[in-house]
């Protein structure tokens, strides 16, 4: 279990950006090592024989039974919008996404 | 009053003895808190106006004590539940601020119960880490010895407990967060069965994993708050219907009479030779009041690390994704459109390991690499399970240690990921099976340091799991206090 050899810098770059993450360089270097250290890791399980997975049921889960899919209104916006970061009335306040001119 | 004295029990029987009011008791934990968690770091917020107002309110039902089995019991509550009117930051700076709109099912089930809670408390930032050391804010300090870490990630909630400044507290549990923490700060802590606790208002992490559970000073108060908190709830599709036991009543008369203990020996390797010691002697023990020793295989639990650390961080990345920078919490300064509100907030927010897991999530989830990573994981996980149900047929319990070494010094494993992830290797593997598991103190290393026995049962057979536990923690005797407690 060594090294990050497995992922470069644009790789790391890479799923910042799909994580919606901003890194400074010095972060990229440390992800890059981490990263690849635990994906080395994980690696193993590419040797597990998993061909009876699928003949095995989850038992926590079976024991869950469904319910109906009913909306329960939440009538305390206050109590939602006081922790917006910046909030206008009864809106959440974002910075102009639109171009103007 | 001593502080140090108290479990559940002892506190009711102290309001029917009319020693003290609901308040007396409060002010004496809230002034315990004060002078302690400089030292300690377990509780990120305690209100003393909401503490009072809640005792205040006991004080005029007093009554009620033969009625609420949890009549004004101090409990805090990990700061990754919500409870209305209290802040709820998840250890993390990207929720600073945050106040909770509304009130976690357990915890509502806590203060129809009488409960009292007493403060929020310290965490690694969104329940991901071994240590507190993860904390946003400030780690949490071992009681047994300030130097050391708490375990994680409910570390405040575990250092709470053991230093009596509460009675009993909840953590959460995903990979090992309530055992691993209840062992190195010598108490009992208990993860119960997936969907048997509702996890509705609680931060979540890995929901295919996180389950609520309860901390205390003994099997006895960890029953009586399982009790109370579980239950079917509307707002958990996860949530069991599966009947709630009186867990604390069928602690009587618990007896280890032919019980089939089971043991995996090839877990006991690599474990260190104090703990393995102490595992020895508490097996002994259990075979001296009767338990019978059956070998069992659980070949598959090797490779449940590899599989935590891949379905976990992919279930995280999904569940993160809410925290944008516009909704709640934290906002960077200086964004101009969209996109940096997003990436900067986010990028400033969330501390180093958060954005690891986010990351390996991201990446394991991403277009080409799902079969390979998640896919392959929920696989193996099905097999690690697999094994449990058929060890199960031979045995009515497992037991193994909760983890492989007693508490370490803080900083000593931070560099190294997967160095700080081998603290629970012992606790995954039943994670991922969603089986009930606790830990309860067995013993003090040489440096006086406590260890944990981990008693894992089968799915929603709680009851028995408590009552074999209970009987250990009965032949086992009293286990001490750390050394600086005596208030």
């Amino acid at each position: 279990m060594s090294g990050s050899s497995n992922l470069d810098r644009e790789d790391v770059l890479k799923i910042a950006r799909l994580a919606r993450l901003e890194l400074d360089e010095a972060e990229v270097a440390l992800y890059q090592d981490r990263l690849g250290r635990v994906l080395e890791y994980v690696r193993e399980l590419n040797q597990v024989k998993t061909e009876k997975a699928a003949t095995v049921k989850h038992v926590p889960r079976d024991a869950v039974s469904i319910r109906e899919d009913r909306a329960i209104e939440f009538t305390d916006r206050e109590a939602l919008l006081r922790n917006a970061p910046a909030q206008i009335e009864e809106h959440f306040l974002v910075p102009t996404v639109i171009e103007q001119n | 009053m001593q502080l140090k004295e108290f479990t559940i029990e002892r506190v009711i029987a102290g309001y029917r003895k009319q020693e003290f009011s609901p308040s007396e008791l409060a002010t004496s934990y809230l002034d315990a808190i004060e002078e302690q968690n400089g030292r300690l770091g377990a509780f990120l917020q305690v209100d003393r106006d909401l503490v009072l107002a809640q005792a205040a309110a006991l004080d005029s039902r007093r009554q009620e004590v033969n009625k609420l089995p949890l009549f004004g019991v101090p409990i805090a509550i990990k700061d990754n539940f919500l409870v209305k009117n209290w802040q709820a930051t998840a250890g993390s700076k990207i929720l600073k601020g945050y106040v909770s709109p509304y009130t976690a099912t357990c915890v509502e089930k806590l203060e129809s119960a009488g409960a009292i809670i007493i403060g929020k408390t310290n965490l690694d930032e969104f329940a991901m880490g071994s240590s507190t050391e993860n904390s946003a804010y400030f780690p949490a300090k071992n009681p047994w010895d300030t130097s050391r870490v708490t375990g994680g990630s409910s570390g405040g909630s575990a250092s709470a407990v053991a230093a009596a400044l509460a009675v009993g507290s909840l953590g959460s549990d995903t990979g090992g967060s309530i055992r691993q923490p209840a062992r190195l700060c010598g108490i009992v802590g208990l993860k119960p069965t997936y969907g048997r606790v509702s996890r509705y208002g609680i931060i979540a992490f890995a929901s295919s994993l996180d389950q609520v559970g309860p901390f205390g000073r003994t099997v006895q108060d960890v029953a009586s708050l399982l009790e109370v908190i579980s239950g079917y709830d509307r707002n958990d599709a996860t949530s069991s219907r599966a009947i709630v036991p009186h867990y604390s009543d069928h602690l009587k008369g618990a007896t280890l009479k032919n019980v089939r203990v089971g043991i995996a020996r090839d877990w006991l390797e690599g474990v260190d030779g104090e703990v393995r010691k102490s595992f020895d002697e508490a097996v002994k023990l259990m075979i001296k009041d009767g338990a019978k020793i059956v070998d069992i295989s659980l070949p598959h639990s090797r490779y449940a690390l590899s599989t935590y650390y891949i379905i976990a961080p992919c279930e995280a990345s999904s569940n993160l994704a809410r925290y944008d920078g516009i909704h709640s919490g934290f906002r960077a300064e200086g964004v101009t459109d969209l996109d940096s509100v997003y990436f900067k907030s986010r990028g400033q927010g969330f501390g180093a390991e958060v954005k690891l897991r986010i990351m390996l999530g991201t990446y394991a989830l991403s277009a080409g690499y799902y079969d390979a990573f998640y896919g392959k994981a929920n696989e193996v996980r099905k097999l690690i399970q697999q094994d449990f149900l058929t060890a199960y047929e031979d045995c009515d319990c497992i037991v193994m240690p909760t983890s492989p070494s007693t508490a370490f010094k803080f900083g000593e494993k931070a560099a190294d990921p997967i160095k700080m992830y081998t603290s629970d290797i012992c606790t995954l593997p039943v994670s991922l099976a969603g089986l009930p598991a606790l830990s309860v103190p067995c013993g003090l290393d040489s440096q006086g340091l406590p260890i944990g026995l981990q008693f894992i049962g089968k799915h929603f057979e709680e009851s028995h799991l408590l009552k074999v536990a209970h009987k250990y923690e009965l032949e086992r005797g009293e286990f001490p206090l750390p050394a600086g407690v005596d208030y």
